[in-house]
């Protein structure tokens, strides 16, 4: 098999190789999630849209997928939060570290939410438990670029008050006059005075012109089909209704197999999606079998 | 991770201490551990008696109320609790005794004496203290003892394989048990152990366990296909998983 | 050349010459099977043989295979792209020319993977065309592997007192340059051939009940068909029928560490779709539970995906999975049902 140079020079590295990273400043939520301020060695940008992720690697412990949870606008480093899952390997260790210590990522993967054909339209983000660590991605990215949007309404639901995470910049974005805000919790206790409910409970109440509106929905996989048939109901077109799905992405490079969903590389096609794709995966994909009932 | 050298002590129960024999016969390996590790108490390569420790290494399982009591004891010094083997990890060979009553057992043992007025039925050491890493195997397979003492010197989990034997049989290439006309257990045991009995030719006997999710149902397919019966493979499945966590995991088709 | 000829008792010597351009490996007899191992006299070699119980595969996509060395602190990677050496792969059938072929175009995706292309590049194949089925289980005239269609360096064809030789590279000419008892094929020798290949196919039938673009539209149509239920209750989950495909290239990514606790390796290891915890996250949740979805995810890597990805069957009608299956899951009665679902049979 005979290669030219460029492809020579490509054959010299391996997509396996993961970058050297430092973190610069962490932040714990809970007792299982934080949050980390990451700078690659160099100086380098991470050059990701929000809705990628990166494979993080501690070496003797193994790699892990990892949502990037800040929007490209913040430069020279990015941010992620990792779940501590404590019957794994990589999280509990990840968790050990602190400011200064170094560790490995490779990366940006996948898909991003699609910010072009978002531009001028109004946009519904519904962030579920930890679905918000992608969309803060993309709700830092919008306002950021307030001006580029049209409404933005977003609705954020958590197990309880305690489980909720960014609560200094949700404070912040309640605060604002150019996006709404809700914010339910499915158990109240003493010190909560908002809405207590699932996060379903929100949207029939809202008045949404559904041509003009992308709805972005992420949460626990569980969620995706109650909350897409309200916005069905909405009249939001299944191609404006996006989506990002857990599976476990391991090789990042469409090769591995395990992220597979039918003959759909989620690490690659996704992991964001729009429901329209999500039809396609029938049989596979239980976050898109609301259609049946619809 | 563990710091700053660990202390390590090997303890053991109702067993043969053939898994602590695989641990000193690990040369080189069990050199370059005790550069990471102080070995305290460990009765088949030395005298020393120590009683203080982070990490405590159990073989055997416990069969009697002493057992229970001394293992209790022991455990609450420990940070780190280790099963070694399947006596201590499903209750190995030793379960066999729970397959008749306790009274049954003795008098076909022991006569009309009674040594052990204080014994119960037989169990894996999970079911009395909170066990952090298993080693299975009837004995276990010293590379396994290795990665696992990696891990907890790392402070990270060890994921035992939960996939057969077969898929460390196929990679390692050799002819299967079944198409020689013998009765393998490969494919509803845990592998882990580098598929070490029919590298040499013999087959699987089961003693790792059962896969979490067997599948017992096709299982039946396969005994047609080989013209194998039900009891025979029970006689086989008992050999070392007798243990209600283990018996639970089987289909209806192989409860009597 | 295109084509020679060689007599059969000058074989042993043509390996002979070989030796000195890299290790070779070839078919060899294990108890009642075979596999592929290194070979050092020509002797050793069945070249008469049924599928090996592994794939060459293990050559060019190792069950463990190095990706490179790491320091845990302070924070180092090594080299990540080793040399590999010249090998040659003597007596490879075409339907596992036809799983390197396959292998050859995942890895050639982007983003390209150095290891495979790396070590592809050293190896040199000789192929063996089979002249008569190896046992029932083969079903290579389905899938259009049962004939040479290029991926190989020289194929060799028996002929009866020769072998023909149709040589189809640089490396392939070289192999054969200078060999006085390797002629140029003559017109009788072109006949003989054709007379060969000619047999050949009349003993070689379509092992599926209808053409590939009835099988086509029987995996379109065919998701939510009972055929996989069935499969999957009789699927013991053994992961055989994937761990020996020569098309399975899904894997794992693991770290070893030495006993300094500070040098390590990372690897991948081979990992199979039929494995109970492939598809599961951290989190514990399966997002392909059920091994009647695991069969039906392999049928369809082998006879729909791949043919949307790549336009081509990843399955090479070797047969290893059927005669692997604990089971008797068969690979030729799958899609047959399949088929004759279809047409409401």
């Amino acid at each position: 098999m005979k290669t030219d140079q460029a492809s020579q020079d490509l054959l010299k590295t391996s997509p396996y190789k993961p970058m050297k990273a430092k973190i610069v400043r962490t932040h714990k939520y809970t007792d299982t999630e934080k949050f980390f301020r990451i700078e690659l060695d160099g100086n380098k940008e991470l050059g990701h849209m929000p809705g990628q992720f990166v494979q993080v690697s501690l070496f003797g412990y193994g790699e892990a997928p990892i949502s990037i949870c800040s929007s490209p606008t913040q430069k020279g480093t990015f941010d992620l939060t990792a779940r501590r899952i404590s019957t794994g390997a990589l999280t509990p260790a990840l968790h050990k570290l602190e400011a200064g210590d170094t560790l490995g990522i490779r990366g940006p993967f996948g898909t991003a939410f699609p910010l072009d054909k978002m531009h001028g339209n109004n946009i519904l983000i519904v962030a579920g438990g930890l679905g918000i660590v992608p969309l803060r991605s993309l709700i830092q990215y919008i306002l950021d670029k307030r001006k580029d949007f049209g409404d933005v309404h977003i609705l954020l639901g958590c197990r309880t008050s305690k489980d909720m995470l960014y609560g200094d910049e949700i404070a912040s974005w309640q605060k604002r006059a150019d996006i709404q805000f809700n914010c339910t919790v499915d158990k109240g206790d003493p010190d909560w005075k908002g809405n207590v409910g699932l996060i379903t409970s929100l949207i029939p109440g809202m008045s949404i012109n559904p041509k003009q509106t992308y709805a972005v929905v992420v949460g626990p996989p569980i969620m995706y089909k109650f909350v897409i048939v309200e916005l069905i109901k909405k009249n939001i077109p299944d191609n404006q209704i996006v989506v990002s799905l857990e599976r476990r992405m391991k090789c990042g490079l469409g090769k591995c197999g395990h992220c597979q969903i039918r003959n759909v590389y989620v690490c690659q096609c996704g992991p964001v999606f729009t429901f329209e794709q999500l039809r396609e995966m029938e049989g596979e994909c239980h976050e898109g079998e609301c259609y049946v009932k619809a | 991770m563990l710091k700053p050298k660990p202390r390590v002590a090997f303890f053991e129960f109702t067993d043969c201490e053939g898994c602590q024999l695989q641990v000193a016969n690990l040369g080189e390996a069990l050199l370059e551990l005790t550069k990471l590790v102080d070995i305290v108490n460990f009765r088949e390569i030395m005298s020393e008696d120590g009683q203080e420790y982070e990490v405590l290494i159990v073989e055997g399982s416990v069969a009697s109320k002493h057992d229970e009591e001394r293992l209790k004891k022991i455990a609450a010094k420990a940070k780190v609790i280790v099963a070694l083997g399947a006596c201590a990890t499903i209750g190995g060979v030793n379960n066999l005794k729970n397959l008749k009553s306790l009274d049954e057992q003795k008098k076909a043992v022991y006569g009309s004496v009674d040594p052990v007025p204080d014994a119960i039925a037989t169990k894996p050491i999970d079911e009395v203290v909170k066990v952090d890493y298993y080693i299975h195997g009837c004995p276990i397979y010293g590379p396994e003892f290795v990665k696992v003492m990696e891990c907890i010197l790392l402070g990270k989990p060890y994921h035992v394989p939960n996939y057969p034997v077969c898929v460390e049989c196929k990679q390692n290439e050799n002819v299967c048990a079944y198409d020689k006309g013998l009765f393998c257990l490969g494919p509803i045991t845990r592998a882990g152990c580098n598929s070490w009995l029919p590298n040499h030719g013999s087959v699987c006997v089961g003693c790792r366990g059962l896969l979490d999710n067997p599948a017992s149902d096709a299982q039946k397919d396969i005994l047609e296909k080989y013209g194998l019966t039900v009891d025979g493979i029970l006689d086989k499945f008992t050999l070392y998983c007798a243990s209600s966590k283990e018996s639970a995991k089987y289909g209806k088709e192989f409860k009597k | 050349m295109q084509y020679a000829v060689i007599k059969k008792s000058d074989l042993s010597r043509w390996f002979d010459s070989m030796k000195e351009k890299g290790k070779i490996y070839g078919p060899k007899k294990k108890e009642n099977s075979f596999v592929f191992r290194p070979i050092k006299e020509f002797e050793e070699m069945s070249l008469e043989y049924i599928p090996t119980i592994l794939p060459p595969k293990k050559y060019y996509f190792p069950q463990k295979e190095f990706l490179f060395k790491f320091k845990i602190n302070p924070f180092k990677t090594g080299k990540a792209i080793d040399t590999f050496e010249e090998f040659i792969l003597f007596g490879v059938h075409t339907c596992d020319i036809a799983g390197i072929q396959c292998m050859d175009v995942v890895f050639n995706e982007k983003p390209v993977d150095p290891n495979y292309l790396n070590r592809k590049e050293k190896m040199t194949i000789i192929g063996f065309e089979c002249m008569h089925y190896c046992d029932e289980y083969a079903s290579c005239t389905a899938v259009g592997t049962h004939v040479y269609k290029g991926g190989y360096d020289i194929m060799l064809t028996d002929m009866g007192e020769e072998y023909a030789l149709h040589i189809n590279s640089e490396k392939g000419e070289n192999l054969v340059a200078g060999k006085k008892y390797i002629s140029e094929m003559n017109a009788d020798d072109k006949s003989k051939l054709k007379k060969a290949s000619d047999e050949k196919l009349k003993r070689f039938k379509n092992e599926f009940s209808a053409g590939s673009e009835e099988v086509d539209r029987a995996f379109d149509k065919g998701f939510f068909s009972p055929v996989w239920d069935d499969v999957g209750k009789r699927c013991v989950g053994c992961t055989n029928c994937t761990a020996v495909c020569p098309t399975c290239y899904c894997f794992d990514v693991v770290d070893e560490v030495s006993l300094n606790l500070n040098d390590g390796d990372r690897y991948r290891v081979w990992n199979y779709c039929q494995m109970d915890d492939f598809a599961k996250v951290a989190t514990g949740e399966d997002f392909r539970p059920g091994r009647n979805a695991r069969q039906r995810h392999r049928y369809y890597r082998k006879f729909k995906y791949s043919v949307m990805k790549f336009n081509k069957y990843f399955c090479t009608g070797c047969g290893r999975c059927t005669r692997a299956c604990m089971a008797k899951i068969n690979l030729k009665e799958t899609v047959n049902a399949l088929l004759a679902e279809r047409r409401g049979q």
